[in-house]
Formats: C-alpha cells, sequence, structure tokens
C-alpha cells in the first residue's frame, strides 16, 4: 500500500474567481496582514478562442511537493515533510524565521507571519483537520473547485478524481525547478509555468559549499596536529624536554 | 625540581574558567544539534535526532541553547563589570601584546620542539644555529595569546550573530531576513574555529606533558616556581622583583 500522501485536485474550470477559498483561509488561520496563505491568479482571457470565450483562473496554495525545496533550504529541520500525510509543516517551536525556505519556494506560497516572528504556509488547515474537518478553502468554495484527500486513496474525493482524471491532471512547475507537487489542475488552469525557478540562498548556498568543507578543513588539520604531537608524545616518551630540568638556556 | 609554589590564578579566574568551558561544551553539543539538514549535518543525522530525542524535540533544544547562552554572558557581564580592573584589563592587556621578533621565533621553535621532540630538534636545527634556548614569554607564552584573541573574537562573533538569530524570534521583520540567513552562516563559522582552538587549548592543557602544571593550576590556582621559570620567565623575573607572598 503507498503511504498517505494528501493533496488536491483542482478544477480550474470550475474556479469563478470569488476569492471565497482565500477570505476563508485567512480567517481560519489567522493569517495576517498582506499575506496570505492561497491565491487564485488570474489567466488572460483568450479573444482569439471559438467557442468559449472567458477567463481563466488558477487557484493555488502550498503545493506540498514531494521534492520540497523548502526543506532541503532549511537549516535545522524546522520545515519538513510529515511522514504520516506527506504535508510539508513548519515546527514553529524550531523556527526562527531565517526566511531561507521562504525564498527557495518556487511558488512563493510561504510567507514570514510577523506576528508569530515564523515561516508561515498552508498546511491543509492542520488544525482543522484534526477535528475532522476539511481544509476552509475546500469547505468554503461555493463550485466545489478545490477536491481534497489522499491521492493515494481512491475512496478520498482527491484520490478519486486523481484516479479517474490521471491523464488530464496536470502539474503547475518551473521546468528547472520541478519540485514534484501534489496540487494537480483539471480543465485550462491557465499559465502552467508560473513559477520562478527556486533560489537557494545565498547565506545557505555560501555555508554549504564554503564555510562547511572549509571548517571540515580546519578541524582535520587541527586533529592531525593535535594526533601528531599526541603520537610523538607517546613515542618519544624519554625525551626529557631540558628546560625543565637545566637552568641553560634561560640566562 | 622544587615543590616550591607561586600563586596564578584567583578564585574567580578559576571559577570563570570552568564556567566557561561547561557552557562552551553544552552551547556546542546543543547547537550542533540544532543544525539538522542532509547537506550540512556536521555527525551525521543519528545527532540531531539523538539530542532532540533527549530534550523532546527541537523547539526544547533551540531554548534550552539559548538559557544557558544567556546565563553565560549574565554571568559574563557581571565578571567583565566586577573584575575590569582587577583581572580582564590586564589580561586583555597581555593577551593582545604581542611582540613580534620574539614572539614569532618562539612560535617556531615552540612547533618544532612539539611536533619533532626536543632531541630531534636539536640534532636537525642545532646546525642551522640552533642553541636550545626558547625566547622568554611573559604571564601567557604567544601561543595562549594567539588562542586567546581567536577565541575573544569567535565570542564576540557567536554573541553577536546568536542575539541576532534570537532577535529574530522576538523583534525582527521579513526585511531583516538576510541578516538573520546571515548570522546563521557566521555562528556556524565562529563556532567552527573556536571550536578548533579548543581542541588545541585542551591538548595543550590537559594531554600533552609539557603544561601539565598549567592545568593542574585550573583547580588549584598555583604553578611550580620551577614551572613558571621556565615556562614564563619574564612573569616569573616580575614576580621575584616585586617579592610577591608565596605559598607552597
Amino acid at each position: 500500500m503507498m503511504a498517505k500522501q494528501l493533496g488536491m485536485v483542482i478544477d480550474a474550470d470550475s474556479c469563478i474567481d470569488c476569492k471565497g477559498c482565500m477570505a476563508a483561509c485567512k480567517v481560519a488561520n489567522e493569517v495576517p496582514g498582506d499575506n496570505w496563505r492561497n491565491w487564485i491568479k488570474d489567466g488572460e482571457m483568450d479573444w482569439n478562442a471559438k467557442g468559449k470565450r472567458r477567463m481563466v483562473f488558477q487557484p493555488g496554495n502550498c503545493m506540498q511537493c514531494d521534492k520540497p525545496t523548502c526543506v532541503t533550504a532549511c537549516p535545522t529541520g524546522a520545515t519538513y515533510k510529515s511522514k504520516a500525510d506527506g504535508v510539508v509543516l513548519i515546527d514553529r517551536g524550531l523556527c526562527i524565521g531565517c526566511g531561507q525556505c521562504i525564498k527557495a519556494c518556487p511558488y512563493g506560497a510561504r510567507y514570514r507571519n510577523d506576528k508569530l516572528k515564523v515561516a508561515d504556509k498552508c498546511d491543509f488547515c492542520r488544525s482543522r483537520r484534526e477535528v475532522g474537518l476539511e481544509p476552509a478553502c475546500v469547505s468554503t468554495c461555493p463550485t466545489k473547485a478545490r477536491a481534497f484527500g489522499d491521492l493515494n486513496d481512491p475512496a478520498s474525493p482527491a484520490g478519486k478524481l486523481y484516479a479517474a482524471q490521471k491523464d488530464k491532471a496536470v502539474q503547475v512547475v518551473n521546468a528547472e525547478s520541478n519540485t514534484d507537487p501534489n496540487i494537480y489542475y483539471l480543465g485550462a488552469p491557465g499559465n502552467k509555468h508560473w513559477p520562478v525557478k527556486a533560489q537557494m540562498p545565498s547565506a545557505f548556498t555560501f555555508w554549504k559549499n564554503v564555510a562547511d568543507p572549509g571548517v571540515k578543513v580546519l578541524m582535520g588539520l587541527m586533529g592531525v596536529g593535535v594526533l601528531a604531537m599526541l603520537g610523538k608524545q607517546l613515542v618519544m616518551k624519554n625525551d626529557a624536554p631540558e628546560e625543565h630540568h637545566g637552568e641553560d638556556g634561560h640566562e | 625540581m622544587s615543590s616550591r609554589q607561586i600563586p596564578r590564578h584567583t578564585r574567580a579566574g578559576i571559577f570563570i574558567h570552568w564556567f566557561n568551558a561547561a557552557c562552551w561544551f553544552f552551547l556546542l553539543a546543543t547547537g550542533v544539534a540544532l543544525i539538522s539538514n542532509p547537506e550540512l549535518n556536521p555527525l551525521g543525522a543519528w545527532y540531531p535526532k539523538a539530542v532532540r530525542a533527549v530534550f523532546m524535540g527541537g523547539g526544547n533544544l533551540l531554548v534550552a541553547h539559548w538559557l544557558v547562552a544567556f546565563i553565560w554572558l549574565a554571568v559574563w557581564v557581571v565578571y567583565l563589570f566586577w573584575g575590569m580592573n582587577r583581572f580582564v584589563a590586564p589580561f586583555l592587556n597581555s593577551a593582545f601584546t604581542i611582540e613580534p621578533n620574539r614572539d614569532i621565533q618562539w612560535m617556531i621553535k615552540k612547533n618544532l620542539q612539539m611536533m619533532v621532540g626536543y632531541k630531534m630538534m636539536a640534532k636537525l636545527v642545532k646546525p642551522l644555529g640552533y642553541d636550545g634556548t626558547m625566547p622568554d614569554q611573559g604571564y601567557y607564552n604567544v601561543g595562549q595569546k594567539l588562542a586567546a584573541q581567536g577565541l575573544i573574537f569567535g565570542a564576540l562573533a557567536l554573541v553577536g550573530t546568536g542575539f541576532i538569530m534570537f532577535a529574530s524570534k522576538y523583534f525582527l521583520t521579513a526585511a531583516d531576513s538576510w541578516l538573520v540567513q546571515w548570522s546563521i552562516t557566521v555562528h556556524f563559522i565562529a563556532a567552527g574555529v573556536t571550536t578548533a582552538l579548543l581542541i588545541l587549548h585542551i591538548y595543550m592543557a590537559a594531554i600533552s606533558k609539557d603544561e601539565r602544571p598549567a592545568f593542574i593550576s585550573m583547580f588549584t590556582g598555583t604553578v611550580p616556581a620551577e614551572y613558571a621559570k621556565h615556562h614564563h620567565r619574564l612573569w616569573y623575573d616580575e614576580l621575584e622583583d616585586s617579592k610577591p607572598s608565596e605559598v607552597g
């Protein structure tokens, strides 16, 4: 049996851009100020299309990626992918809000919560799920554009849709940073390549490529030096230091 | 060898040394455990996992790291103000006074002695003019001074960057993220450099035979007069000139 992977299958054609999901999320998760945990991106009107001529919308939120660049950029493991349900979570006690994960997310799904002073983002309404509720955006959507659940469970709303529409479902990814998201789109989600390339923060890259090997070399040299001195001390036991015994050499 | 002992460390000095050592060890052990990332883990993934299990979570580990850091800092602040004239100023004065001609010569000779041994060194270097003498040293030899300087700057970097990281969770905003990100990296470098210096310091003091009396003095406060005379001649002469009260 495959591991549980919570995700969404979003029918972009059903989205009417009412922003209900955004408002419900903001209230349910007490998202401060100008920050949002989810979004609806506008597509462009295709005036040349024959037949259905209309706007396309792309609702979205944290993609709960299988290869999350935010987890790679976190030095402490405060951002991690839950083994139980595949959701990318933030340990608020351990996070110091350095923002490396925010920069590393190619979807702009993260923000620094200036009230909590930590990184924050969609966790599929963890607190609501704990009491048996669906994520707020899913519950509130008037057209039921968002289907949520275990993608590997054909009985869940998202799993059912995913199993049935696997060939048509698309992921929205940047070609250079395919993080393998667990949000799939049906219908016409507009630009499928809007995410930007994942950027590792320069402080992190410097740490990984320069500081880490540098410190290891320094430790190694110090270790070798100390071992050499220890070896000399053990081998040359009778190498009595003359200064300890004689007066000459210091006068 | 004479058993006459002369005072080298005050009780306050001995206390701050071992207090420092205990805090530093705790902060190093918990600090390394705060890094948990497959691309960075200094000791592998098992270490942060094990330490976090002891502290019942990464959040508690972070709080423990901060708590000890603040206690360490608070005691230091008291020590700095209370002992500025008596201990701190003379220590800084001694640690930062380098006499290049004498000290460079000492460093080269001491390193050769430590690596190849006294006899071998005499054999190898004697034809080149080595006469078996080491340039006289003061209260600290130049090796100790350089280590002290490195540890002082390392500690300042650790305190500064540590405070920025702490402040990130309480005062800073999203606009300050770059500062926090670089603080983490610099904190790691400073911890690495000071740990490397501490490896050397611990070897020299606790394992190397040459400095054994110095190690013992970190408990008793006194060193044998003979040791002082041969390892810290300038200091010994100063003491003799001022006819200090002697113990032992």
